[in-house]
């Protein structure tokens, strides 16, 4: 199983860099509106690492009949399904997040008139 | 295996009053207050009537789809006592909300709190990894909303600091759950942890540690914590109260079930499967948590701040007793647990009463509060007092019960011994600081009227309080159960949701 997931490295490594890169962008930017940024690049290497795992080259559709196979040779040769209904949920509320961030950040934005996360910590003084 | 459908219900109802909140809130919003009210009030009888009629180990199967293949809610001890803990102070946020919340949206607040505490309700729940996502997603989304709530701006920064946080650490936790699934292809709670042992163990200590990074975000713990004091600061005190008192118990609920029951090796301590033991690096984490959150409790002047913190460091001694592994140290966990969900929830309202009289948030407000009212001075001191595990108050037993785990277990867990005595010492230190500025000064000024409304919540709380400090049998039966559960996944969890499982 592990093999079969391992044959999409290339779509790994890009999950877990695309991972990194946001990660890097959320902790060391100043600005409110690049954190959010950041955020949805998390989700999306996040997303792109699900559907990575259930599909390899030479899969085929998950669907049986009398044509499309799954099994051949005793081997399961269709994508997982399953993961990527996952990921549907995952986008969506990955969604409603930044909905709720973007909403914050205008409210921050309307009470400090900046997006700036050094003069909001000054402003609290 | 029993099936008992009908307590889904405690996650469908309030899902289905917080959507149609906006039709009562049509009509007028006091309705909307007590349809919030009557809702959650559904929710702590029927949990209460599955706890006290013994209704569990039972699973609720979704539209007959038998676990593994469809979606399950397991109700065994853990998940009765916590779900009733959950909506009964749930049900006592929402009588002091009635009173707190006037101004505003009040409409909009109901929605978010009856979503919340049905997310939390859902977690404790849940028989399935992806499910607990979901269902921390629909708690997280709304504490933050719930967190930015309010006429002050420094709600927002804790805020939009917890959505940053916790957004990673959910993040980080699908991730672990997606490494699971690629190893036992299967999402069933019950089901990877009865096949643990077929997975690579490198991989899986990797999925384990990116699952555990993922709930100390919302359990508190010391890498992951950063955002707790402003958002607890930040927030209006009937959320602060119940982020403390329903979102922790949630979170600590999830991280314990995947370290104990999903990872766990059984034996005489409870172990996970893996290159490290993930239950060790837990005690690690949280030891760490008490010392920074007791220490930085004890330099603050302000009490919210100084509750956040506390609370931090409180969150940090149940995931220690809990990591001990033993039935007497989950034993004492989840009576700290209820302990100090119910007394920190109980030291919020109160501060939320006297801000609101016009008391500022400084510790050096409370002086001669004894004078001015004697009710919530006399309040205060008995959750203090729980807090600090004073005996004859709640914490005591608890506090006594994870001394005497960590004395069982021997090893290098008898730091824990060390560990709960100074966190007594610096708590009692901070704790009794205010207490006696509220009885021996003698500050000449107006007296306090107490209302009414949130007046009963702080007294439930305070007479339950004492009630379990003298007879610890009120909750030591569940917790007792609840610890079996826990300390025996096979037969207390796995093969009640799944009887045809082979036990590895």
């Amino acid at each position: 199983m592990m093999q079969v997931f391992l044959q999409n490295w290339i779509y790994l490594i890009g999950a877990i860099s695309l991972f990194g890169i946001g990660l890097y962008i959320t902790l060391t930017d100043e600005n409110i509106f690049k954190i959010i940024v950041g955020l949805n690049i998390i989700e999306s290497g996040t997303n792109l690492f699900m559907i990575a795992i259930a599909w390899h080259p030479k899969a085929v559709m998950p669907i049986y009949t009398a044509t499309n196979h799954l099994v051949v040779n005793g081997k399961v040769v269709s994508a997982d399904p399953l993961p990527q209904s996952l990921v549907l949920t995952a986008i969506v509320i990955g969604l409603g997040t930044t909905a709720l961030a973007l909403t914050i950040a205008v409210k921050i934005f309307e009470k400090y008139g900046t997006l700036d996360v050094r003069k909001i910590k000054e402003a609290k003084r | 295996m029993n099936i008992f459908n009908n307590a889904a219900l405690l996650i469908g109802v309030p899902l289905l009053f917080a959507f149609s909140i906006p039709l009562f809130g049509l009509i007028s919003k006091e309705l909307a207050k007590w349809v919030t009210l009557l809702t959650i009030g559904f929710n702590a009888t029927f949990s209460l009537y599955i706890l006290l009629t013994h209704k569990f180990p039972t699973i609720v199967v979704m539209g007959n789809w038998l676990p593994p293949f469809g979606e399950n809610l397991y109700i065994g001890p853990v998940a009765a006592l916590l779900v009733s803990l959950i909506s009964v102070i749930g049900l006592l946020i929402a009588i002091y909300n009635l009173w707190a919340v006037k101004r505003g949206d009040v409409i909009r607040f109901s929605i978010l709190f009856l979503m919340f505490t049905a997310g939390a309700s859902g977690i404790v729940l849940t028989g399935d990894i992806f499910n607990l996502f979901i269902f921390m997603e629909i708690t997280g989304i709304s504490s933050y909303a719930l967190a930015a709530f309010g006429p002050e701006r420094r709600a927002l920064g804790g805020a939009f600091k917890f959505l940053v946080v916790s957004s990673i650490g959910s993040t980080l936790y699908l991730m672990g759950v997606t490494l699971i699934y690629t190893q036992l292809g299967t999402l069933n709670i019950a089901e990877i942890a009865a096949r643990i042992n077929q997975t690579t163990p490198g991989l899986l200590t990797f999925a384990g540690i990116l699952i555990i990074s993922g709930l100390a975000v919302e359990a508190e713990l010391f890498p992951f914590n950063g955002w707790v004091p402003d958002t607890y600061t930040g927030a209006i005190n009937g959320v602060s109260a119940s982020l403390s008192g329903i979102a922790a118990v949630s979170a600590v609920y999830a991280l314990f079930r995947i370290a104990m029951t999903v990872f766990g090796k059984s034996g005489t301590y409870v172990t996970t499967y893996g290159k490290i033991d993930l239950m060790a690096v837990i005690a690690i984490l949280a030891a760490t948590t008490v010392v920074i959150g007791e220490l930085s409790a004890l330099s603050q002047k302000n009490v919210k701040k100084m509750l956040a913190y506390s609370s931090m460091a409180q969150m940090g001694l149940i995931a220690v007793a809990f990591s001990i592994g033993s039935e007497l140290g989950v034993y004492g966990g989840i009576f700290q647990l209820v302990n100090h969900s119910i007394a920190k929830a109980m030291l919020f309202l109160i501060v939320g009463v006297l801000v609101a009289a016009g008391v500022g948030e400084n510790i050096d407000d409370f002086r001669g509060l004894w004078k001015r009212n004697p009710f919530l001075a006399l309040t205060f001191s008995v959750g203090a007092f729980s807090m600090l595990g004073f005996p004859l108050f709640g914490g005591f037993w608890s506090k006594f019960s994870i001394v005497a785990a960590s004395v069982q277990r021997g090893g290098w867990y008898d730091f824990i011994i060390g560990l709960v005595l100074f966190a007594s010492v610096v708590e009692a230190f901070y704790y009794l600081r205010i207490v006696a500025y509220m009885f021996s000064s003698d500050v000449e000024a107006p007296k306090i009227k107490t209302p009414m409304i949130p007046a009963i919540p702080i007294f439930i709380l305070a007479v339950s309080i004492v009630a379990i400090g003298v007879f610890p049998q009120i909750v030591g039966n569940f917790s007792t159960q609840a610890a079996n559960e826990f300390t025996h996944k096979m037969s207390e969890y796995v093969l009640n949701v799944i009887p045809t499982i082979a036990a590895h």
